[in-house]
């Protein structure tokens, strides 16, 4: 830590040759006096050193501190960030119960007016090649008169519709509330590499995603553009991976 | 065909329930985790499981090895088809190892709910 060149100076070189005469000649005070100088010379040079060092470590620190997104993140931001999410959840569910609904009231309608349309397509065709009797015709006539009653349910499908479609609505919403969720966390990823670099923990490069996969927990969903170790992708790859083990 | 359909998310037990009806099987009731499926299992003469792998209380793979180890032996035997996100190749070997029927993931369509389900009755004939 101490320079050459703050050693050796022409001072501390004729320091040295005197100690060097007063050890030849005997003057043992004379040359204690001598090592004590330039031990404190070395002294103050070790003192400058980890003065120097403790003003680093101070000024990392505080620039760390004065800079006070981090509490900010800590105290608001974090906490912000969960609530938002929480919103996703909460819209999301929200979304999916309204199309649910919208669907589960419009299938039995399009059902049910399949089922007749079918129905009068065949009395329609024996209509048509004169197959018909008369008491059958105006069974006809009545069935054509309950259809055209029943197909006004297809004005609730189309509401149902409309609302399916606005259900969607949320995509946007939930979007644009990641993304920012997604900055932030890349806020904090920038802090945290600040961090390791004053308690100079290993070496981190930012992207570097050779994280500890300990294996015990679920992966849930594979995510496209991540990288995942031994998953299928998609269920053609299971059923190959199932028919291997003797499915 | 009774069924019971266990999945954590309501949304994704709704999907399952109304994509059966569609399919012909209107005998579906839920459960929301293995801790409140067991229960109904053991009491309520099921013909087939649905269930999803990540829970919390009881996870599905949990719920499946339950049930092998039953000693209703109707309960034992039940089919079991596993309806999961999860992919990992160790898990779907585990699951196949624990004697599940089948095994579909999410995101999946009504084409392959139904085939899926078509192999499991085909092989109990």
């Amino acid at each position: 830590m101490v320079e050459e060149n703050e050693l050796i100076t022409d001072d501390n070189i004729a320091r040295v040759k005197d100690l060097l005469a007063c050890m030849e000649k005997g003057h043992e005070e004379d040359a204690i006096e001598i090592i004590d100088e330039l031990t404190a010379i070395r002294e103050t040079e070790l003192y400058q050193d980890m003065g120097k060092l403790t003003r680093e470590l101070h000024d990392a620190i505080s620039n760390f501190g004065i800079d006070d997104s981090v509490s900010i993140m800590a105290e608001k931001s974090i906490p912000d960030a969960r609530e938002r999410l929480n919103y996703v959840i909460s819209k999301t569910d929200e979304a999916a119960n309204k199309t649910l609904e919208a669907v589960e009231e419009s299938i039995p309608i399009c059902s049910d007016i399949y089922n007749q349309a079918s129905e009068l397509h065949s009395s329609w065709n024996k209509f048509i090649r004169r197959e018909l009797s008369e008491d059958e015709f105006r069974g006809l006539s009545k069935e054509l008169s309950g259809f055209f009653k029943k197909s006004e349910g297809l004005s609730t499908v189309k509401d149902h519709l409309t609302a399916v479609l606005l259900a969607q609505e949320y995509q946007d919403l939930t979007g644009q509330i990641i993304k920012k969720v997604i900055n932030l966390v890349g806020e904090v990823e920038d802090k945290l590499i600040g961090l390791i670099k004053i308690t100079g923990a290993p070496q981190y490069k930012k992207g570097d995603s050779s994280s500890s996969d300990d294996g015990s927990s679920l992966d849930g969903p594979v995510v496209p553009g991540l990288e995942h170790k031994d998953t299928v992708s998609g269920q053609d790859e299971v059923d190959d991976l199932l028919s291997s083990l003797g499915f | 065909m009774k069924i019971l359909v266990v999945d954590d998310f309501s949304t994704m037990r709704r999907i399952i329930k109304n994509l059966l009806r569609d399919l012909g099987f209107n005998n579906t009731d839920e459960a929301d985790d293995g801790l409140t499926a067991l229960p109904m299992l053991k009491s309520g003469k099921y013909d087939l499981l649905v269930t999803d792998w990540n829970m919390p209380g009881m996870q599905g793979i949990d719920l499946l090895k339950a049930v092998r180890a039953d000693d209703d032996e109707s309960l034992k035997n039940i089919p079991v088809l596993m309806v999961t996100a999860e992919q990992k190749k160790e898990q779907i070997v585990e699951a196949a190892q624990a004697g599940v029927n089948g095994y579909i993931v999410k995101p999946f369509t009504a084409l392959i709910l139904k085939e899926k389900l078509e192999k499991i009755f085909a092989r109990i004939g």
